[in-house]
Formats: C-alpha cells, sequence, structure tokens
C-alpha cells in the first residue's frame, strides 16, 4: 500500500512539473531555435533541443501531457462501453445476449493495427495534429472494449446470480432500477480495469507514432521522440535523445504501481 | 481480464523498447570472395534484361554488365566511344553511323559483330519488348538500323532526337537472337549468381576490354547486397565489409566524419531537386477558394518568399544541400542559369505582396478576400527524415505570414494515389531525381500536356499563357541544331519558372559518398554512379 502512495505521488508529481513546464510563459513545444540544434542541457534548454532546436523538455512534458489525458479519457471510454456491454449480455434476453458476446468476440478477432492503419491514411490531410491525436486514442478506445466487456460480463452474470438480486428481482424491480443497483457493484470490477487501461493506451500510443501512424508534427508524442533512437547517428549527437524513453519508462512504472494488482483485482 | 491488460501492457512496453534499442543484426549477405567489391542496392532488381529495364537497381546491374556501343562519361559529362570505335552524326541529326572496334567478344568467347549491335537496337526499339528506352528515340516505330558492313551499324532516325548519344548508352549489345539477361555479356561483367533479398553476385567478364585499351576489370567481382537499411550499410562500411555507399545520408555522413574524415567525401550540389508545389488541377477535389490561391502567382511567390531555404540545407541537410531558385542545379553548369532574378526569403516583401493580392490579416492568422482562413496541408513522403525536416521547418516559416500548415507524412504508394490520380491534395513536397544535364530529359515535366506535368496535370490546353510559352520554349530547344538557341530558350524557361513559381524549389542536395580507404581507382562524379562509372578501374588494394 505504501508503495501504491509513493508511486501515486511521484506520478502526481511528474505530471505537475509537466504542467508547470509547458505552462510557463515563453514556453513553447513547436518554436524553433535554429541557432541550437541537438543542444546538450543549458539553462535556457534544461533537457538540450532536438534537430529542428525545439526544447526536449518542453515537448517531453507536453507528450507525457497529452499522453496521460488521452489515455485517461481513452480508457474512461473503454471501460464504460465495456460496462455497457458486459452487463447488457448479462441481464438482457438469452440472444441478445449472446449477440453482445458475438460482438465483442469479433472485435476482439479484428486486424486491429491493419484498422488502425486504415483509419490513420483515411483522415482528410487537413486535419490538426491535435484531431490526428483525438482520433487516435479514440480509436484505440473503440477497439480496446471488448476484452474488458468479457470481464464485465463475467462480473455481471455473478451479480445476477446473486441472492440479493433475485430477491431485487422478485420484488419487481426492472430496468433503470436494477441498473442503478448493480452498477455500484461492478465498479470494484471496472475501477482496476480503468487504471489498468491507462498505460496500455499510452504504450499503444507510443508505438503507433514509432511506426508513423501516431500524432502528426509539430505536436509532440513519446512515439515521435522514440524515433530518434533509431538512428545511430543521432544517438552520437547527443545522449538527451534517451531523455524522453527514460521518463516514458518511469511513467509506465509509476501507472502499474498505481493500478492494482492481479491479486488485488 | 486484469491479467490479460497486464500481459498486453507488458508485451506493448516491451515491443516499444525493443524497437527503439534493437540494433539491425549486423550480417553480411554472403562471404566476399577474393578481389571482389561489395556495396548495396536497396531492392532487389526488377530485371536483368538489359533492353527492359526500368528501376534504379536494375539499371545498376545493366551499367555493370552492359557493353554499349557509347559511353555516356559521368565525369566529363561527354559521350564517349566504348564498344564503337568511332561515330558520327549526319549534319541533318537524322543519321548515326558507328564503327565497331576489332576484335570484339561477347563474355562466353564468341565474337561481336556489326549484326549483334543492329539486333540489340531493333530489340529495344520492338514494341513487343516494351523497352522504355524506345521512347527516347520519340518515333521509335520509324528507325531504321543497317549493317552494311561486318563492323559498320547504321542507324536511320525519322527525327532528330537530341542528345541521341545518349540514348546509345542505355542499349546493351547481346549475342543476336540470344538474349540471355547478363548471363552473356560484353561489358566488364557476368551475372554470376542472385539470391531473391540478399544479392546479385558478378564475375568479371574475361572478354572484356574498354575503349581505352585496358583489358578486363580490375575486380574479380561484383557483390551488390539488397539492403535498405541504412543503420545496417554504415556499420558495415565501418567494419570493412562494404567498400562504398553512394547515396549517403546527411546525418550518416556526419557520423561517418566524425570517425574517419578520410572516408566521405562532399561532392557538392547533386542534378537533383527537392521541391513543393500546390495543387492546381481545375477538378481538384479540394476548395474552390484554396484553388484560387493556389493558381494566384501572389500566393505562389509570397510563399516562396517567406521560406527559408538556408536553413532548410543546414537543419534539414546538415549543411550538405545547397539553396534552390530554379530547376536546373549549379552542378549542370552548362545550362544553369546563374542571373535568375527568383524571389529571395524575404517576409515583409511576402506579406507586402499578399496584402495586394487581396490577402488581409485576422489577428495574426492569414484570410484570403472572402474572410477563408488560409491553411493547408503539405504531403510528403514517410521514410525521408530530411523532406519531413523541410516540411516542418515550412510550417514555421509560413506561420510567420499567418498561414496554418498541417505536414502530412504518407507511404509511397498512397501518396502515388494522390498525386498521379486523386489529385486530393492541397501541396506537396517531393524531390526529383535527375540523371541527364541535359534539359530535354525534363521535357515529360514541363509540357503542359504532359501527365507528369505534377501542379495540372495533362492539361489538353496550356491554362495560361505562361505555360503556352514553356511549351513553345521546350519544344523550341528540343528540335533545333543551333545550340546558342538551345541554351536562349532553356533560358528563358528557368525565368518563367522563377517568375511563376510552379514549383517552389528548396535545395540541390550535396551528392554524399563514402569511400574504403582499400578502394584504389575511384573517380568521384556528381552524376550517377557516382562511384563506380568507370567500374572497370576499381579494385582493392590487396587484390593483388
Amino acid at each position: 500500500m505504501r508503495l501504491k502512495l509513493v508511486a501515486a505521488f511521484l506520478l502526481a508529481a511528474v505530471i505537475l512539473a509537466s504542467a508547470i513546464i509547458v505552462a510557463r510563459p515563453g514556453a513553447s513545444y513547436s518554436r524553433q531555435d535554429r541557432s541550437s540544434l541537438l543542444a546538450g542541457a543549458s539553462l535556457r534548454h534544461p533537457a538540450g533541443t532536438d534537430a529542428l532546436g525545439r526544447d526536449r523538455l518542453v515537448r517531453v512534458a507536453a507528450a507525457l501531457l497529452l499522453s496521460l489525458v488521452g489515455a485517461f479519457l481513452a480508457s474512461a471510454l473503454t471501460t464504460s462501453i465495456a460496462a455497457g456491454m458486459g452487463t447488457l449480455a448479462a441481464f438482457a434476453p438469452r440472444p441478445i445476449g449472446a449477440l453482445c458476446l458475438l460482438g465483442c468476440d469479433v472485435f476482439l478477432a479484428l486486424p486491429w493495427m491493419f484498422l488502425l492503419m486504415m483509419v490513420r491514411s483515411a483522415l482528410p490531410l487537413s486535419a490538426s495534429p491535435l484531431s490526428s491525436a483525438a482520433i487516435t486514442f479514440l480509436v484505440l478506445a473503440a477497439l480496446g472494449w471488448p476484452a474488458c466487456a468479457r470481464a464485465v460480463h463475467r462480473g455481471a452474470l455473478n451479480l445476477r446470480r446473486a441472492d440479493w438480486m433475485l430477491h431485487a428481482r422478485a420484488s419487481g424491480l426492472r430496468g433503470i432500477q436494477l441498473v442503478r443497483c448493480v452498477t455500484p457493484n461492478l465498479i470494484p470490477l471496472l475501477l482496476p480495469q480503468f487504471l489498468v487501461s491507462i498505460p496500455a493506451f499510452v504504450i499503444a500510443e507510443a508505438n503507433l507514432g514509432a511506426i508513423g501512424l501516431g500524432i502528426g508534427e509539430p505536436l509532440p508524442s513519446w512515439g515521435g521522440m522514440l524515433l530518434e533512437l533509431d538512428n545511430s547517428a543521432m544517438l552520437f549527437a547527443t545522449r538527451w535523445v534517451y531523455f524522453p524513453v527514460a521518463l516514458l519508462v518511469l511513467v509506465l512504472l509509476l501507472l502499474e504501481a498505481v493500478a492494482p494488482s492481479d491479486l488485488e483485482a | 481480464m486484469t491479467r490479460l491488460s497486464r500481459r498486453l501492457v507488458h508485451c506493448c512496453a516491451a515491443v516499444a523498447l525493443a524497437a527503439a534499442f534493437a540494433r539491425p543484426c549486423i550480417a553480411q549477405a554472403a562471404p566476399r570472395l577474393p578481389g571482389e567489391l561489395v556495396w548495396t542496392i536497396g531492392y532487389d532488381p526488377k530485371t536483368f534484361d538489359p533492353a527492359k529495364v526500368d528501376d534504379q537497381e536494375s539499371e545498376m546491374v545493366r551499367y555493370l554488365t552492359a557493353g554499349v556501343l557509347l559511353r555516356f562519361n559521368r565525369l566529363t559529362q561527354k559521350v564517349e566511344p566504348e564498344l564503337a570505335q568511332s561515330w558520327s552524326l549526319s549534319e541533318d541529326g537524322k543519321m548515326v553511323t558507328f564503327k565497331l572496334r576489332p576484335n570484339l567478344k561477347f563474355s562466353d568467347g564468341s565474337s561481336l559483330a556489326a549484326q549483334d549491335a543492329a539486333w540489340s537496337i531493333r530489340r529495344v526499339l520492338d514494341p513487343a519488348t516494351a523497352s522504355p528506352v524506345a521512347e527516347e528515340f520519340l518515333s521509335p516505330a520509324g528507325v531504321r538500323v543497317e549493317t552494311p558492313g561486318a563492323s559498320t551499324v547504321i542507324v536511320h532516325l525519322p527525327q532528330r532526337v537530341i542528345g541521341i548519344g545518349k540514348v546509345f548508352d542505355e542499349i546493351a549489345i547481346e549475342p543476336a537472337n540470344h538474349p540471355s539477361e547478363a548471363r552473356v555479356t560484353s561489358g566488364p561483367f557476368v551475372l554470376a549468381d542472385y539470391r531473391r533479398s540478399q544479392y546479385v553476385r558478378l564475375r568479371r567478364n574475361p572478354s572484356f576490354s574498354s575503349a581505352a585499351g585496358a583489358g578486363p576489370a580490375l575486380a574479380a567481382g561484383v557483390r551488390l547486397d539488397i539492403l535498405e537499411n541504412p543503420e545496417q550499410e554504415t556499420r558495415l562500411f565501418e567494419r570493412g565489409e562494404y567498400d562504398l555507399i553512394q547515396n549517403l545520408a546527411p546525418d550518416y555522413f556526419e557520423l561517418l566524419k566524425s570517425r574517419d574524415l578520410s572516408s566521405v567525401r562532399d561532392l557538392g550540389p547533386s542534378l537533383n531537386t527537392e521541391q513543393m508545389w500546390f495543387n492546381q488541377f481545375p477538378l481538384a477535389p479540394i476548395p474552390a477558394w484554396e484553388k484560387a490561391w493556389f493558381s494566384n502567382r501572389a500566393f505562389r511567390v509570397a510563399v516562396s518568399q517567406a521560406i527559408h531555404r538556408d536553413d532548410l540545407a543546414r537543419i534539414a541537410y546538415l549543411g550538405h544541400a545547397t539553396p534552390a531558385y530554379g530547376f536546373i542545379s549549379p552542378a549542370d553548369a552548362a545550362w544553369h542559369d546563374a542571373s535568375l532574378t527568383a524571389p529571395r526569403t524575404d517576409v515583409a516583401a511576402a506579406k507586402a505582396g499578399l496584402a495586394r493580392a487581396g490577402f488581409h490579416w485576422h489577428g495574426s492568422h492569414l484570410e484570403d478576400a472572402s474572410g477563408h482562413p488560409v491553411r493547408f496541408s503539405i504531403l510528403t513522403n514517410e521514410g525521408n527524415a530530411a523532406r519531413q525536416k523541410m516540411a516542418t521547418l515550412i510550417q514555421q516559416d509560413l506561420a510567420a505570414l499567418g498561414i496554418d500548415v498541417t505536414v502530412v507524412a504518407l507511404d509511397f504508394p498512397a501518396l502515388i494515389e494522390r498525386l498521379m490520380h486523386t489529385q486530393d491534395y492541397e501541396a506537396c513536397l517531393l524531390g526529383l531525381e535527375n540523371v541527364d544535364p541535359d534539359p530535354n530529359a525534363m521535357m515529360n515535366l514541363w509540357l503542359s500536356s504532359s501527365p507528369n506535368h505534377q501542379w495540372d496535370p495533362s492539361e489538353k490546353t496550356p491554362a495560361t499563357l505562361w505555360e503556352a510559352e514553356i511549351d513553345r520554349e521546350m519544344n523550341l530547344q528540343a528540335s533545333t541544331r543551333v545550340d546558342s538557341e538551345r541554351k536562349r530558350a532553356v533560358d528563358r524557361v528557368q525565368e518563367i519558372v522563377a517568375d511563376e513559381q510552379p514549383f517552389i524549389y528548396l535545395v540541390y542536395p550535396n551528392v554524399l559518398v563514402a569511400i574504403s580507404p582499400r578502394l584504389q581507382g575511384v573517380r568521384p562524379a556528381v552524376l550517377a554512379p557516382s562511384l563506380v562509372w568507370n567500374v572497370q578501374d576499381l579494385r582493392l588494394a590487396e587484390a593483388r
């Protein structure tokens, strides 16, 4: 428990520091300092600059915030869809429930990487970088719910068979009243799911960015910054190119530590 | 479910870290044979039939294996006899006469005679062969080939062809009626082995002798490893397993330079250009007001004036490029017009020009006369770091004018689909690879009726007066016999292009090469194949 608290505190500190770095006057993730390319640490650029002279610290901080906000929202959406589908499958008449589960299976069977590539290439060219980020996380969320929905379905089925639920239904509770009763009882199942999905979406976005399907320039993203590591010429120019990946690993470890362990779940 | 998700996280994290840190497995495609030269090509050659070559890597194999009547010297940029002892062009430019060198032989020891040369030329001209070289004769159906003697070949052309000598640099002379796909050749090497996706191995042709009278090639053979990973190529070069790199990316050039200055050379500007252009196709599926901006000369000139080309060369190419203002590189000294008055970087002048053209600023954002905010996307191809950097630099340059630019990198097939078929794009940033210094080779780019007239392809009639003038001048340079008249016409086209900016030229990338200290006989040239154009003279130091 103490480890969780320490992790949560550190995570909050990293997020707060990132917000301060991005919001401080004069900070810009896109401004190019063309006289200072691939520079090392200095007072002006504490983590140096990238190949276009952009402040690496501001870009990493902005990428962290963007990634966490996107992953948080995507995780919330995934969990909500999963909660709805799982509960519907458990409580609806058997044919509808079977149809819902079939839908989950079909989604699980889809070649989602291929779908992501199709969706990204079908985006209008004029889509702003922020729109591309939003769509990336939306697509991740839309494809991430089925596994979660199956877990919710199992939990909801247990609830349906519980004695108190039999009593409630025998007493005439129907529809929205039943949902009101069931939802609070699903929270212990949904919350870990929600927390565990956040790092999954963070790393999924980083992977997409690293293969060129992520967020558009000049918006910073983990994936875009990881691409720098693919070029040994860059690695010799400045060691600060390792900074984004180091921070990404730290953030993932903190998110993992904050999320409930398997036994707790 | 929780376990599943956690496994997913771990798996994804592992993949991310592997992707981030993994280095390619470094190994050569095959062991080096004694006296063999080794370098890389980017992909499998599509064909070994020299008459059907239509891609860069097949062309490399043809260059190394083909015996040709005339060779275009990449260093002096002059056409020289190769298998021919001499050649002449008639006064009217319609008859080419070749006199073959005596005692020529193919790699299998059989004699090479005029009939073989005539058969090889006819095969290229035959529509059934579908040879891309045939088009260079302009009217291939009307070309006649005669062999009045055992060592004389005469080619009759229905019309004069500018630079006809260079066309014969691309026609391999093969044994008559026995096309062998480079297994029997009259050039310095012969195809010995090919392993798909691994390598192409060539061995020395013992019967070859160059026009200078030297014997067979000095190297025992050549192995071309099929590899498109510059990281791996650079590492293997550093280990001495590759002898040269012909098209080095600027960052790898700097990396090698920092380790061994003597192994790399910047040969200066290439003939290639990097440019951006706006889509002016009338039926393009983009809003009408955007078409109006793009066809407005003042808009194009303002964009050109706002771009800091020096920064593009310095940052995107690490200084290994030259700012470009026209379509002919300074490397092409005979045709480059150094007196061009193209728009130079001047943001204030760009703003003034936009204001005069009816644009205005709403806050810091530029709007057209109808109040539409000026924003567009620049399309470029994925995987070209320099182009993506240039696009991002231009994004900031144009922000100074209040223009909001989105940079979109697409894979090449998707990009070509938009450029050539759907025309669904606003602006594009790409490069053009020029292999021939003669501007006549760019006819397909400048004629308004051409499908490669990128800003408005396949115009039925020229859309503007200046496009009509370009058509006239390009046709004139292709038909006149007077060199000074050709130069005047090409200079005029350069002026029109600089004035109208249908292509906004950005940089001429420099030719960057790496040469192993063990490799001897290299005489680097700007024109491709820049390091191996004299392959018969190349050898490794310890090979003898």
